[in-house]
């Protein structure tokens, strides 16, 4: 049987696991210990994408389409998984999936192989310069290594013509940069590559990935070192959100972060943290002090150096659009935030969003709440439930029988709360919070309840049952026990369910709110697209984007929602997030998704005022005064034409 | 077919703008100069920079140099990257447009009117294209 016969028979043995592959969305929690199980004992030793579930999910379906032949690598790559299950445990709080089936096949495949079939990727010259940098061990241009990083940094349909390193230091990375300079190898920088994960879906996908040349994978710079006295900490690129808040939290403070999984530097610097908490703390160039960024010819540059030109600076128009970075970040120092005893979230519900508007634009305008948003009934339930069924449920108990629609999401100080409580007709304080959350599965089974049907009759649904005597018995019938929520996971899986959501953080809404590990629940099974930007802070301008951006998904067919609206400079401006949810595995849902895309941005760029996501790309090291004030013009029909065309050749090319 | 930033090259660009491509249809009748920086040229990692001009969409100069400035001439903008970019740019593997959003090249410049230059520039490199595919490796 020649080699290709022998790997079609036993390929076969991969189908279920490809099935489950197809479905991870690489939203990279796999790589944190956020529930603390630990995290992949092969992906902490080895680094490599390849090493961690994420990455086997790609060499599974890679070796399944014929995109990749067994390699000596891939052998040691399957036999490295130890089946401990951390990844499903893990997997299955934020996707509901089980990838340790997919380890598995992998492993089971690649030692029913015969020998002969594993091949030895040749060396070359740039691979031993590169090992000659960082180590032998630490860069690959095994295809097996390479493929892992698909759809985090580059296409399905790119090819293996790539070499994957992991610098330790600065100086190893502004070495790469020189020699991949002088070679005119094309290269391109990645933290944990979520946010690239979800451009890569789209038409932008050629613009934000890497072609060919070299992929840094940045994990290992990172140092965290806190300076209590001065409430700073120094950080690596490769730090993650959740390492560097579990640090912070440690010495009595908090750090403005993004999701869990982002990398801290990388965030900054791509789109300036976007964040609840940017009411007081700001945005990505208010929380560093100082940054260490490698140049295109790989010199370093300290945001300290004298001699440096005001690194701060960029123009705020629609020429100023980047999508992939001019720098590589390296490390930086960044502030560190006061935590106060009395911290709490108060949630004030509302079915239209004209009023949660009026009430946070008050807030935001007085400063008032340490986060402060308004969010949507669509992002509480897909944030809190356990399953994609029961948040659809729950979404839509909260929308047709409380009129629920919209939150204004608030954390604050016992002061900031008692101006809240007297703002607000209803309030949902932490202790029906921590209901909500371990009660869901049993809310959501409550959709074709008569007694909700009954109550959603009432004038004031949501007084009835938030502020009025149905509250207690909300309680009691919905259950709200670890116990009880544990019971929707896989029954193996139970025990250690019941066990995290007795930790008090699980139900602690302002630690939910600062280490951000739900929102990574946005990608269960499918991805979404987020349109919007940023905006000056006027509510009938809210209003008129959130509409068109509503009446553009529905008319492609796209399920779609408000996520947030969070504040910045005491209510001047406004980050509105909408998104596209879009199953990723079917091409009309692509399809339609790209020309929701190109209409909402030729829209959006025609509204005075509003600055589109994509024009925040690669500027958040930039000062917020430089990118706001003033807030760009909206384009001329004439203008919007010629960008049109120019989009045409990024698309096109 | 030529070597890019060959003498030969520049002739036959020569040639090929004022003979192919229409000044009004497709240069827009653009009135402007750049000066393109290559660098790292292979084998000996060289620079050179080539001024181009156009004067209501005609070609008025066309001038390879080497180094990495023309002091003959301002340019109104200049485009700068190395010769792997402008390879792939030439070979139609990347558009002038994803260079610039991919930082592979940098324009000095309005930006804005740089912009409006895209489309008519993309017809002289889709020309340049038509009498290069010598390159260095």
């Amino acid at each position: 049987m020649s080699k290709d016969e022998l790997l079609t028979t036993k390929k076969s043995d991969l189908q279920e696991a490809v099935k489950i592959a197809e479905k991870g969305t690489h939203c990279g929690m796999c790589k944190i210990d956020f529930l603390g199980s630990g995290v992949c004992p092969a992906g902490k030793k080895h680094g490599f994408a390849a090493y961690w579930p994420e990455g086997r999910m790609e060499i599974v379906k890679a070796l399944y389409s014929d995109k990749i032949k067994p390699t000596e690598e891939l052998k040691r790559i399957a036999n490295s998984c130890t089946v401990c299950g951390i990844c499903d445990k893990q997997c299955n709080f934020t996707t509901h999936l089980r990838p340790e089936k997919v380890a598995n096949a992998l492993k089971e495949f690649v030692n029913k192989l015969d020998d002969k079939v594993f091949e030895k990727i040749p060396e070359d010259k740039t691979l031993q310069e590169l090992r000659s940098i960082v180590g032998e061990k630490w860069v690959s241009n095994d295809p097996a290594i390479i493929v892992s990083y698909t759809k985090t940094i580059i296409t399905p349909d790119a090819g293996v013509n790539f070499y994957v390193v992991m610098p330790e230091t600065t100086e190893e990375v502004a070495e790469i940069v020189k020699y991949a300079d002088k070679y005119n190898i094309p290269y391109l920088p990645r933290g944990n590559g979520t946010l690239l994960a979800m451009f890569i879906e789209t038409l932008l996908a050629k613009a934000v990935s890497l072609e060919k040349g070299i992929i840094f994978d940045l994990r290992r710079l990172k140092k965290i070192e806190i300076d209590e006295d001065n409430k700073i900490a120094k950080i690596g690129v490769g730090v993650t959100a959740f390492a560097l808040q579990k640090e912070a939290y440690k010495h009595g403070m908090r750090a403005l972060v993004a999701e869990a999984e982002a990398h801290v530097c990388v965030n900054i610097a791509s789109v300036g943290i976007i964040s609840t908490w940017g009411n007081t703390y700001g945005w990505g160039s208010d929380n560093f002090t100082d940054a260490t960024l490698v140049d295109s010819k790989g010199n370093i540059i300290h945001h300290s150096d004298e001699d440096l030109t005001n690194p701060y600076s960029t123009n705020n128009n629609f020429t100023n659009l980047t999508l992939t970075p001019s720098t590589i970040i390296t490390e930086a120092t960044v502030k560190l935030h006061p935590i106060f005893e009395d911290e709490e979230a108060v949630l004030v519900p509302f079915e239209k969003l004209d009023d949660a508007l009026d009430l946070a634009l008050e807030l935001a305008k007085r400063n008032i709440g340490l986060s402060l948003a308004v969010i949507s009934s669509k992002y509480l339930s897909e944030f809190i439930c356990p399953t994609n069924d029961i948040a659809e449920d729950f979404e839509y108990i909260a929308k047709n029988y409380l009129k629920f629609n919209f939150m204004v999401d608030v954390v604050c100080d016992k002061y900031d709360k008692k101006v809240v409580e007297e703002l607000a007709d209803v309030i949902i304080d932490q202790k029906m919070m921590k209901t909500l959350i371990l009660g869901s599965p049993r809310f959501a089974s409550l959709k074709e309840s008569e007694f909700l049907k009954i109550l959603s009759e009432e004038k004031n649904p949501l007084k009835a049952i938030f502020a009025g005597p149905m509250k207690d018995h909300l309680e009691k019938a919905l259950d709200p026990s670890p116990k009880q929520i544990a019971k929707v996971y896989d029954e193996d899986l139970q025990d250690f369910f019941e066990k995290v959501y007795s930790k008090p953080e699980m139900t602690d809404v302002v630690w939910l709110h600062a280490f951000r590990i739900l929102p990574s629940r946005l990608m269960r099974q499918r991805m979404f697209m987020l349109r919007g930007g940023y905006i000056v802070a006027d509510k009938k301008k809210i209003i008129e984007l959130n509409n068109m951006l509503r009446t553009i998904g529905d008319k492609h067919k796209l399920s779609n929602a408000l996520g947030f609206i969070s504040f910045l400079e005491n209510g001047k401006f406004a980050f509105v997030e909408y998104d596209y949810y879009f199953n990723h595995l079917d091409p009309d849902s692509h399809n339609r998704l790209n020309q929701a895309i190109v209409e909402t941005l030729q829209m959006e760029l025609k509204i005075k005022g509003l600055l589109p996501i994509e024009y925040v790309f690669h500027k958040g090291l930039f000062r917020k005064e430089h990118l706001f004030y003033p807030m760009p013009e909206g384009l001329s029909d004439d203008e919007l034409k010629i960008l049109g065309e120019m989009v045409q050749t990024v698309v096109g090319g | 077919m030529v070597k890019f930033l060959s003498e030969e090259w520049i002739e036959i660009g020569k040639k090929y703008i004022l003979e192919k491509l229409d000044p009004v249809k497709d240069l827009k009748s653009i009135t402007t100069s750049l000066l393109g920086v290559v660098e790292h040229i292979p084998p000996d990692d060289i620079t050179m920079n080539f001024y181009l001009e156009l004067e209501g969409g005609k070609l008025i100069h066309f001038i390879v140099n080497t180094g990495d400035t023309f002091d003959e001439k301002e340019a109104t903008y200049e485009i700068r990257g190395n010769y792997g970019t402008y390879k792939s740019v030439l070979q139609g593997k990347m558009s002038l447009g994803i260079a610039v959003l991919k930082n592979r090249l940098k324009v000095k410049g309005s930006k804005m009117q740089a912009l409006k230059l895209i489309k008519p520039l993309d017809g002289v490199i889709v020309s340049l294209k038509e009498i290069t595919d010598e390159f260095e490796d």
